[in-house]
């Protein structure tokens, strides 16, 4: 009788326990119905900050759209990265998510994992509706891989207070540029205000330094891996980041300093530029303070055609989600970036891909951005560049700070990076 | 014909019935344990032998090339393997040193001990990330506590930019971790403390025994087990320490504060090389079972129970 009731107790603990491991609702399988008109449920991964609007606008168009209920998961820059990755080893990528172009977003495409949006790009007209650049940042191998959401120009922003205080105007030249630099340090102001935690931000300084010394056509196949990065001109611009170390022009400790820590510098004046996107003057008024007192210049590059950085964003459709979920999330792609919905949260909305928009006074610079980019533009080099040669990049610009590599040493570095990537 | 069991057989029967039963109330557990952990750890062991980005149809079979390769190529493996062999031995040393130090002084009977328990146990219960946020923010070069402090007391010359020098990186973001980790020690030492009678002590000092040959005598031997477990557990959570480095510094600079944890995070999640990420997460079990079993081993022979 005992061990009846011992054997009976141990397998009723681990029913219990088995059934307590079993998968929980994720919240977007569940399809109803609603009133005869089955009812779709979504989940939608996105960014966080300067994505305010977002949340107003998933709303409206829940409200538009009732029989689709959307689950919204934000993110920071770095963590909707990881997320994204390992949902995509563990299959459990949201219907729909945020993605920058280039080799952020080419993963996906590249692996199976979204749907091909070809025809109904054709079927719906994007031509008509999207930047054609963004169109084409959004596209992967012939296939149309994503909504386009942002067409970003990068720049170089300045508090006009500095500049005021030390009688300074935007540079033209690269050399005005370094001149401003030393009167900003002697000024008393940190001259860039740059964070190199996760890399990217100090690597849009050096993106510039390699388009000034490198000129357009080297640089291009640069990041093609067409060249080596054992080059003179990158060799340069890899001094020039280890000239500027050295003489403070960059925040204390910038190497492991987060880039909202330096933009915070930039808020209080401590810092005089930054290198920010078409997005930051949204930034700004979300940090309370007046994009009025802030202006911008497209990098002096000393180059013909004088080329600014550029990126898309775009919106992914899981491709092995149902035809009903990816309908879903395609009508809420499309509302997201609609020209009403765009000039409803224009002020927020950063730099549309969508054509045909107003512009708010809220943003005055946002014209300026997209202006700058007339003349050509980059793919930025987190985005043009794999993934682990990235990662090399941003260890060069640790060790140059340091100098625990010389420019040579950084540049061979680089080159060895892309042959152990080649060789995959 | 049927044949009545004898003595002998229902001996037998009710021996092998007593040697199941422990199994029948492991079986839970150990089928959770086979389920979620053995046969997940074997996985990754054989993904371990094959290049692959996790989710291509396909996996590429390179045999011991993921390993040759960060023993021999890979510069940042090294390193992070020397960033935990650092970071084992300074929670082996200061953290349990210092764990144990508190819960002697909070084993007397001192005015507000069950207060000053919670205070320096509370850091445990933080998450490591906002352990890693805080202390990053009094990191900071310009506006950090650390530095203003330092400042104050008019050791200027002693500042500096604790997360962005790769020689100081990786000793702030234990420091900020010593800070979280040392309640756990401190309570386990304190529940040991608890089951050692008085009589011993008492003994001792009619025999003119000093506090420190108390401790050495006396204490610490009967503290053997809960050292045993202190020193296993310690030793297990510094071999893949990872969220709070990974918050503070990334990893950086310049890869100097990357450990196994980490580094096998960037191959696996940022890189998509599972299969280098998967020869990482292996070195760190085969050398976490190469030290862990053995001293468990040896020093549970050794116990007085």
């Amino acid at each position: 009788m005992k061990k009846t009731i011992s054997a009976l107790l141990s397998l009723l603990l681990a029913g219990v326990m088995a059934a307590g491991c079993g998968s929980g609702d994720n919240g977007s399988s569940e399809d109803g119905q609603n009133g005869g008109e089955k009812k779709v449920a979504i989940s939608f991964w996105a960014l966080n900050t300067g994505w305010e609007w977002l949340e107003p606008a998933v709303k409206d168009f829940e409200n538009a759209n009732p029989n689709i209920d959307v689950e919204l998961t934000q993110y920071e820059v770095d963590p909707i990265k990881e997320a994204l990755k390992v949902a995509a080893s563990s299959k459990t990528l949201p219907d729909m998510w945020f993605t920058w172009g280039g080799t952020l977003g080419s993963f996906y495409p590249e692996n199976g994992l979204t749907m091909d949006l070809t025809q109904i790009a054709k079927d719906h007209r994007w031509s008509e509706i999207y930047n054609k650049a963004a169109i084409d940042m959004s596209t992967y191998d012939g296939k149309v891989s994503g909504i386009p959401v942002h067409l970003n120009v990068l720049g170089m922003w300045y508090s006009k207070n500095v500049y005021d205080k030390l009688k300074l105007q935007a540079p033209k030249t690269f050399a005005e540029f370094e001149s401003q630099l030393a009167a900003l340090k002697n000024g008393g102001v940190v001259p860039l205000a740059f964070g190199s935690k996760g890399g990217w931000h100090t690597m849009r300084l050096t993106e510039q330094l390699i388009e000034h010394f490198a000129g357009p056509e080297l640089h291009d196949k640069l990041n093609r891996l067409e060249a080596s990065w054992n080059d003179p001109a990158v060799i340069k611009a890899f001094e020039k980041i280890q000239e500027y170390t050295d003489k403070g022009y960059f925040p204390k400790g910038y190497s492991s300093l987060d880039p909202t820590e330096a933009e915070s510098l930039f808020y209080q004046e401590q810092a005089a530029m930054i290198n920010e996107g078409t997005w930051f003057d949204g930034n700004i008024m979300e940090n309370g303070f007046d994009p009025n007192n802030y202006d911008v210049f497209k990098f002096p590059n000393d180059q013909t055609p004088s080329r600014a950085s550029v990126f898309a964003e775009m919106f992914q459709i899981n491709g092995g989600s149902s035809p009903e979920k990816q309908e879903a999330a395609v009508k809420l792609g499309e509302y997201l970036t609609r020209p009403e919905v765009v000039n409803k949260y224009i002020e927020q909305y950063g730099s549309p891909a969508t054509l045909n928009v107003n512009i708010s006074e809220k943003t005055p610079h946002l014209k300026t951005l997209l202006d700058s980019a007339g003349d050509g533009a980059f793919l930025i080099t987190d985005q043009a560049l794999p993934q682990e040669v990235v990662q090399k990049l941003f260890e060069a610009q640790d060790k140059l700070a340091f100098h625990e590599w010389t420019p040579q040493q950084a540049a061979e570095a680089m080159d060895e990076a892309i042959a152990k990537y080649k060789s995959k | 014909m049927k044949i009545a069991p004898t003595r002998f057989d229902k001996g037998e029967n009710r021996m092998t019935a007593r040697a199941l039963k422990p199994w029948l109330f492991l079986l839970p557990a150990l089928t959770i344990y086979l389920i979620v952990i053995f046969v997940p750890s074997l996985y990754t062991f054989y993904l371990s032998f094959f290049k692959w980005n996790g989710v291509a149809a396909d996996k590429v079979f390179v045999g011991l090339d993921n390993y040759a390769d960060l023993i021999l190529h890979d510069s940042v493996f090294a390193r992070a393997l020397k960033n935990n062999l650092l970071w084992t031995a300074g929670s082996l040393i200061l953290m349990i040193g210092i764990g144990l130090m508190l819960a002697l002084l909070l084993n007397k009977r001192i005015k507000g001990r069950i207060v000053f328990r919670g205070i320096f146990y509370f850091p445990y219960v933080l998450s490591g990330v906002i352990v890693a946020t805080s202390w990053a923010w009094m990191y900071n070069p310009t506006q950090g506590f650390v530095n203003k402090l330092l400042e104050t007391i008019g050791l200027e010359s002693w500042t500096r930019a604790w997360l962005a020098d790769p020689e100081t990186a990786l000793y702030a973001v234990f420091i900020a971790a010593l800070w979280q980790g040392v309640g756990q020690p401190m309570v386990l030492f304190l529940a040991g403390l608890q089951t050692i009678p008085h009589d011993p002590y008492e003994a001792a000092v009619l025999d003119g025994a000093k506090p420190y040959q108390s401790f050495w005598y006396i204490t610490f031997p009967l503290l053997r087990e809960t050292l045993v477990i202190v020193v296993a557990t310690t030793m297990i959570a510094s071999m893949k320490v990872y969220d709070i480095i990974y918050a503070m510094t990334g990893g950086g600079p310049a890869e100097s504060t990357q450990v196994l944890s980490s580094w096998m995070y960037y191959q696996t999640f940022k890189f998509a090389n599972i299969g280098t990420g998967s020869a990482i997460s292996f070195f760190l079990v085969l050398i976490t079972m190469v030290v862990i079993i053995p001293y468990v081993y040896y020093t549970t022979k050794r116990s007085h129970l």
